[in-house]
């Protein structure tokens, strides 16, 4: 009885720790300079949601919602792929060298 | 009942390590000047972070199906956070001419690397070079 209220005292702190985290990650994610700072703050603010998915299941008991971790895993996998791939070109080439290190260099950036 | 709180004890380390190291992984992010770094400090809690968590929520649970989904869960992330952290890496390479002027470098003279290694991370910052996409910032 008493070990079940100490259990959800437990997750709920958890969860409102993990809620603060996933709110500073959507303020990094606001002001990161670049793109590549804005996608690395979304793949970090759904590995946090993912968290808190599971730590919610095991809080209210449903089975399902690991389901549910589990396919928003797949799905934020997805996301950040495709939006680094907007990045990249299709058929990446080495980036371009200067005059004086292009013929020394060329084998290693290929 | 004991064994019962004993269970709870292992249960509370286990996810406030967790936490911490999601605390970490955010302090990084926050406080490192460079993508490279930030892509640093995320993996901890994509890998540590994510495994101490849900290695709390198996021992809360007990051997049920749901455990075995949630360790299922700390294995795909395992192998996809560093396919997603290497394609991030090779964006930030593709897009950013401050980037390529030090591996063009680095390149040239082997013993100068160490002192250009610093120049990216703390010139950076200022700079924001305009051709990565959407620079709101500047």
């Amino acid at each position: 009885m008493t070990v079940e209220k100490a259990y959800q005292i437990l997750y709920g702190g958890a969860l409102i720790v993990l809620i603060l985290l996933i709110g500073a990650m959507v303020i990094r994610s606001i002001i990161g300079p670049r793109s590549t700072d804005r996608i690395l703050s979304v793949n970090m603010l759904g590995t946090m949601t993912i968290c808190s998915i599971a730590v919610l299941s095991v809080l209210l008991d449903e089975g399902y919602l690991a389901d549910v971790a589990l396919i928003y895993a797949m799905i934020s996998f997805v996301a950040v792929l495709m939006m680094a791939s907007m990045f990249v070109p299709s058929r990446p080439k080495a980036p371009e060298l200067d005059e004086e290190t292009a013929a020394g260099n060329e084998k290693e950036t290929e | 009942m004991t064994l019962e709180w004993i269970r709870f004890a292992i249960a509370a380390i286990l996810i406030v390590l967790g936490l911490c190291s999601f605390g970490a992984a955010v302090l990084g992010v926050y406080r490192f000047g460079f993508v490279m770094n930030r892509m640093h400090a995320a993996g901890i809690g994509d890998t540590a972070g994510i495994f101490l968590v849900i290695a709390s929520l198996a021992v809360a649970r007990g051997p049920q199906m749901d455990t075995l989904k949630l360790i299922v869960l700390v294995f795909f992330l395992w192998f996809t956070s560093p396919v997603s952290t290497h394609f991030l890496g090779q964006v930030e390479y593709y897009t950013n001419p401050v980037l390529r002027k030090y591996v063009k470098r680095a390149g040239k003279t082997a013993p100068k690397a160490p002192e250009q290694a610093k120049a990216p991370g703390q010139a950076k910052a200022p700079e924001h070079p305009g051709k990565g996409g959407d620079n709101a910032a500047d």
